[in-house]
Parts: structure tokens; C-alpha cells; sequence
């Protein structure tokens, strides 16, 4: 009988997938994915494609505030920098769009060097409102700045055309996503099980050890706004591409408690987490609707009509559901539920 | 010269809101050690509550403000009891994110029960002009300063010389101290909060009156965070003063550079100001030590 998860060496510590299973598991899901494009229908795959381009943003988000402790209030504060920076380049100034990309990550990345630099000093609540600051001055900035930015009316933008591959069709567009997500999700994996990442998280867990056992705070604080900055640009330019337009409205400071709503609900400082609290996130407000509709057709008026809000007080009560009776999320239900099944009778 | 003192006075009238909605974030933070994000969305709760009363029961102005003072109370002790005392003993992050989740909740639920359309509270004074010195000034305005320079006063007294006022520095100062001496740090919450939707819910049925209520007034809680970070977040007095700084910079702001800066000029001074003084400039230095 298995009674533990025993690590003996410290590469099995460190590996990135531990169990076979969990590689076929992996495996079975990539192939799933690969194929969804063609077996789903049009409204099936625009699910698909907000759940692996809020997986990139979320994933982002998780390496600044799940890993490293840093609460961001502004993360769409990057995003529409990502946006507006793919969207300046190649729609102004007709860049090819892996430039466009390029700069989607580095502008946001430079942006979060700003933002980080004076934000050292500031821990918690003081640093959720700095990050809160920085976005809504990033709107207006962006608003300001017309010559630019076209100011409130936006941009459009295509969808792009890479290395001779066209992104126009919803399918590709969604290899697109989905290769994205992928790199992000292996990149924090790694991010996180290397010298760095077990940085970042010896300073979320007590700041003050970590710096006598010689982690370099500022260094490492800023690395972590530029790294998220960078990941939560790009999923910003993707949002841009889906929607195929980019304006201040189309990034509503709500997009950040919603990021926020995701690592919570998934389990802080977890990639794992990441991906499923964006799941139940995004889908939730389909699966309620689905719901109502199925007890009668009164009650799916009032969703019809009152959707947007329902919407956004279910995020709420999410939030605070999942902070009272379950604070590790998703993932740690999910150990919960992993220990109690291999212990059964025995509690532990 | 004409024009600069206009700005002065509604920057002040507009900066006095600022302050009582900063003062209910100071009372939050002072006693529970928390930053109440909802803050800005129970504002605008207690404004519609009074803008619903002056339109169906009655638009007297007493009548009014009772209403609105036992909906402050009432809507603070719930929330206290429903939402944040299950969440006692719990990290201040997941505290603070259950007010984020609260203020979502809030925002919706108003958009949800009244309309999406801006309104006016009547009640019948407040939007007289009378000359001062050749500014015109609304009776609003100076009824709004007058209220925060006497609330701040009282609170001032409460902190100062009340059995309670002390009761909760000794909570805000440590709270197991505080239990040990037999002090119910339940009891301090709930008057925390409560004391803070009425402070912060004065400010909002006073901007109904001086402005318009409409959905997009949950703001003015993100305008106030300037101002209590300013003052300092456990400062209360501070936070009142920092509303009246920030509404003066504010407007200063709008009027010379421009009105996109005007939005903004709060949090790049906050900003500036974390930057050099990271406890505000009333707040306490946190010490610590290794």
C-alpha cells in the first residue's frame, strides 16, 4: 500500500511530473486538447480559447502573487499594456506580429519595472493599493496619450499571420492559445522547482529568512513583477487579438479581481491551481446559466437580463466561499480528497 | 484669482466626501487591521437607501438623514456579523480578499436592484447658491465641510476620552493584550464597522446631494484610498485631512492640467508620498525588529 509521497533523492524533489500516471494523465489531455478544435462547435471553442488565454494571465499573475507573496491589485494594468503594445506595432506600424508579441511582453515588463521599483519598500496592503494606482494611471495615460493610442476609440486588430502559418480560422487561433498556455504553464513549472522560484517562495513565507539566508530581496521583487509582467502582457495581447480590438473599455478593472478570483479558488502559489480555478472561473457563469435553465424558463430571463451582474456577484460569493471553507482551493481539495481516498478508513 | 479660489472651494467640498469615506477606512484599519475594499460600494448602498427614501416615503430632510444614519448602521453591523467575523483569526490577505469579494457582491447587488441611471436626491435644501465673497457656493458644499470638521472633532473626543474610544486603540494596538484584559474584540468590530458604513455613508448621501447618485459612484471609495494612505490608514483624523488634500490637489489638477490628470493626481501623489513616507504622513512608523 502506498502510505506517503516519499522523495529519496533531491532530483525526484525537483522533477517536474513525479507519478507515470500523472504523464498519462498529462498526455491523454494534450491529446484532447490538440483534437478540440475540430470536434467542438464555434461556441464551445470560444470558451476554449478565453480558458487557455486567461490560463497564460492567471499563470502570470500566480508567479508575482502565489509564489513570491506580492498581492498585484493592477495586473490589468499589464494586460492592456500587452494589448495596446501588440496592437501599436502591428496595426500602426505593420511590424510582423512576432515582433508584435515580443513587444507585448517587454513593454508591460518595462512598465512593471516602474511600478516595482517604488513598491519595494511596501509590503501587503500598502502594494495591493500601489499596483491599484498604477492601473487606473495606465488608463489614463493610454486615454492622454491619442497620437498614439487613437485615444478612447482603440485600435483593431487582425489576427496574425506567422512563419507563413495563417491564425485567421478559430482552430488555429486556438493552437495559437493553446501553445501559448503550454510554454507559460511549462515555464512556471520550471520557474518554480529552480533556484529562483524557491526564492520567491522563501520570500512569500517569511521575507525577513530569506534575506539572512542571503536572497537578495529588491533583485528578486523585481524579477518577479518582470517576469509576471511579461507572461501577463502576452495573454494580453491574445485577449486583444480575441476580441479583435483594443480599448480601455475592453480591459475592465474587474479582469484583475477575476485574476485574483482564479488563484484563489485554484489554490495560491500553484500551477496546477492556476489552470483549474480558470476553468471553473470561466465556465462557472455558463454552468449557472445552464442550471437556471433547467428549473424554468423564468428564472433564465432574469439571468438573460441581469446577466452581467449575476455574473459578477457569483464571482463574489466564489471568492468569499472559497476563502472561508476552503482557502488552499481547488488543488487542495484535491489533496484533501487524494488522502482521503489512498488512508481510507484511516483518517490520516 | 476668481478662478483659483472656485477650485479651492470645490476642491474642499469635494475633498470633506473624500475625507469621511477615508475616516471609515482609518476606523477599519484602526481597529481590525484591515483595509476594507467594500468601502466604496457600501457608500453608494446608503446613498441609494437615502435617495430611495426621499423619493417614496418622504423627501424631508430629517427623515432623510435618520434613515440614512440606521441603513450606515445596520448595513455595517450586517456585514460585520455575516461576512467578516467567520473570517477572525484568518491571514489578513484572505480577510482583505473576502472585502474584495464583498465589494463585487455589493456593486452588482445595487446594479441589480436599482437602475443603471443616474438620479438626484431632492430634499429639498442643499442646492441653493449663496455668494461668498463673490464665489458662489453651493449650501451643500459648506454643510458637507461643516460635517467633517465636527465629525472629526467628535471622533477625536471618542478616541480621546470614551471607555470604548480607548477600548478600541487597545484592540487596534494589540489585540490578545486587549482579550486578556477583558476587552470583546467582537464587540470593537462590529462597532468599527458600523461606525464606519455611517461615517463614509454621510459622505455618500452628501455627494448625492451636491452631484448625482448614478453606478459609477462605487468610485469615489478608489478616490478616497488616496486620501486615508495620504493621512495615513491608521490615522483617522489624518484621513480626513488627507480627503481635503487630495480634493484641493485634485481639482488644482483638473483645473490647470488638464482633466485627464485630474483623475490620476491622487494616486501619483500617493505614490510619491509611499515612496518617502510609507506609513502616510499621520500613520505610525511599524517597527521591525529581527
Amino acid at each position: 500500500m502506498r502510505t506517503g509521497d516519499y522523495k529519496q533523492t533531491y532530483g525526484e524533489l525537483v522533477a517536474l511530473i513525479d507519478s507515470p500516471p500523472v504523464w498519462l494523465w498529462s498526455a491523454v489531455l494534450m491529446l484532447a486538447l490538440i483534437a478540440a478544435p475540430y470536434l467542438l462547435n464555434a461556441y464551445a471553442l470560444s470558451f476554449l480559447m478565453i480558458i487557455l488565454i486567461t490560463v497564460t494571465g492567471a499563470l502570470g499573475l500566480n508567479i508575482l502573487t502565489g509564489y513570491t507573496g506580492l498581492i498585484s491589485l493592477g495586473h490589468v494594468g499589464f494586460l492592456v499594456t500587452g494589448a495596446y503594445a501588440y496592437a501599436i506595432l502591428v496595426s500602426k506600424y505593420h511590424m510582423p506580429p512576432l515582433v508584435g508579441f515580443l513587444g507585448a511582453g517587454l513593454v508591460p515588463a518595462l512598465a512593471s519595472l516602474v511600478v516595482g521599483a517604488p513598491s519595494l519598500r511596501l509590503k501587503g496592503l500598502y502594494l495591493a493599493i500601489t499596483t491599484l494606482a498604477f492601473s487606473f494611471i495606465i488608463n489614463t495615460v493610454i486615454l492622454e496619450m491619442r497620437w498614439l493610442t487613437n485615444g478612447a476609440r482603440g485600435i483593431s486588430v487582425q489576427r496574425p499571420e506567422m512563419l507563413g502559418i495563417s491564425f485567421e480560422s478559430d482552430a488555429a487561433f486556438t493552437y495559437l492559445c493553446l501553445g501559448v498556455a503550454m510554454l507559460t504553464l511549462l515555464a512556471t513549472l520550471n520557474i518554480r522547482r529552480s533556484r529562483v522560484g524557491r526564492a520567491f517562495v522563501a520570500i512569500r513565507d517569511n521575507d525577513t529568512a530569506a534575506r539572512v539566508m542571503g536572497i537578495n530581496l529588491h533583485a528578486y521583487k523585481l524579477l518577479a513583477f518582470v517576469t509576471s509582467a511579461f507572461i501577463t502582457g502576452l495573454a494580453g495581447a491574445l485577449y486583444g487579438i480575441y476580441l479583435s480590438f483594443v480599448s480601455v473599455e475592453g480591459f475592465p478593472f474587474l479582469l484583475s479581481i477575476e485574476a485574483l478570483a482564479i488563484l484563489i479558488v485554484g489554490g495560491l502559489g500553484s500551477a496546477l491551481g492556476a489552470v483549474l480555478g480558470t476553468v471553473l472561473i470561466v465556465l462557472l457563469p455558463e454552468a449557472t446559466r445552464l442550471v437556471f435553465s433547467l428549473f424554468s424558463a423564468q428564472l433564465d430571463a432574469v439571468f438573460t437580463t441581469g446577466a452581467q451582474e449575476l455574473k459578477s456577484m457569483l464571482y463574489g460569493l466564489v471568492i468569499i466561499l472559497f476563502l472561508r471553507f476552503q482557502p488552499r482551493g481547488l488543488v487542495g481539495a484535491w489533496h484533501d480528497i487524494r488522502r482521503a481516498w489512498v488512508n481510507w478508513p484511516l483518517r490520516y | 484669482m476668481q478662478y483659483l479660489l472656485q477650485l479651492l472651494i470645490s476642491g474642499l467640498a469635494i475633498g470633506a466626501i473624500y475625507g469621511l469615506i477615508a475616516m471609515g477606512f482609518a476606523v477599519i484599519y484602526k481597529s481590525t487591521g484591515l483595509v476594507n475594499f467594500a468601502q466604496g460600494e457600501m457608500t453608494m448602498i446608503t446613498a441609494y437607501i437615502a435617495w430611495t427614501i426621499s423619493t417614496t416615503v418622504s423627501g424631508n430632510v430629517v427623515v432623510v438623514a435618520f434613515g440614512a444614519i440606521l441603513a450606515g448602521i445596520l448595513l455595517g453591523l450586517i456585514i460585520e456579523r455575516v461576512v467578516m467575523r467567520p473570517m477572525l483569526g484568518e491571514p489578513v490577505f484572505a480577510t482583505v480578499m473576502v472585502t474584495i469579494g464583498l465589494a463585487v457582491i455589493l456593486r452588482s447587488a445595487i446594479n441589480f436592484v436599482w437602475d443603471a441611471y443616474p438620479h438626484g436626491l431632492d430634499v429639498g435644501m442643499g442646492r441653493d447658491i449663496v455668494r461668498l465673497g463673490g464665489i458662489g457656493v453651493r449650501t451643500g458644499q459648506i454643510a458637507v465641510i461643516a460635517t467633517l470638521l465636527s465629525l472629526l472633532a467628535a471622533i477625536w473626543a471618542f478616541f480621546r476620552y470614551s471607555k470604548m474610544g480607548v477600548a478600541m486603540r487597545a484592540v487596534a494596538a494589540d489585540d490578545r493584550t486587549a482579550l486578556l484584559m477583558g476587552i470583546s474584540a467582537t464587540r470593537v468590530h462590529a462597532l468599527a464597522w458600523a461606525a464606519s458604513s455611517v461615517i463614509a455613508g454621510i459622505g455618500g448621501v452628501f455627494f448625492a446631494l451636491s452631484y448625482d447618485l448614478s453606478p459609477a459612484m462605487f468610485q469615489l471609495g478608489l478616490k478616497a484610498f488616496p486620501a486615508t494612505i495620504l493621512g495615513g490608514l491608521d490615522a483617522v483624523l489624518g484621513s480626513g485631512l488627507g480627503g481635503l488634500l487630495i480634493g484641493i490637489t485634485e481639482n488644482l489638477a483638473g483645473g490647470y492640467l488638464g482633466s485627464g490628470m485630474k483623475e490620476i493626481a491622487g494616486f501619483a501623489m500617493i505614490i510619491v508620498v509611499l515612496m518617502i513616507r510609507p506609513f502616510g504622513m499621520f500613520g505610525e512608523r511599524d517597527i521591525e525588529r529581527v
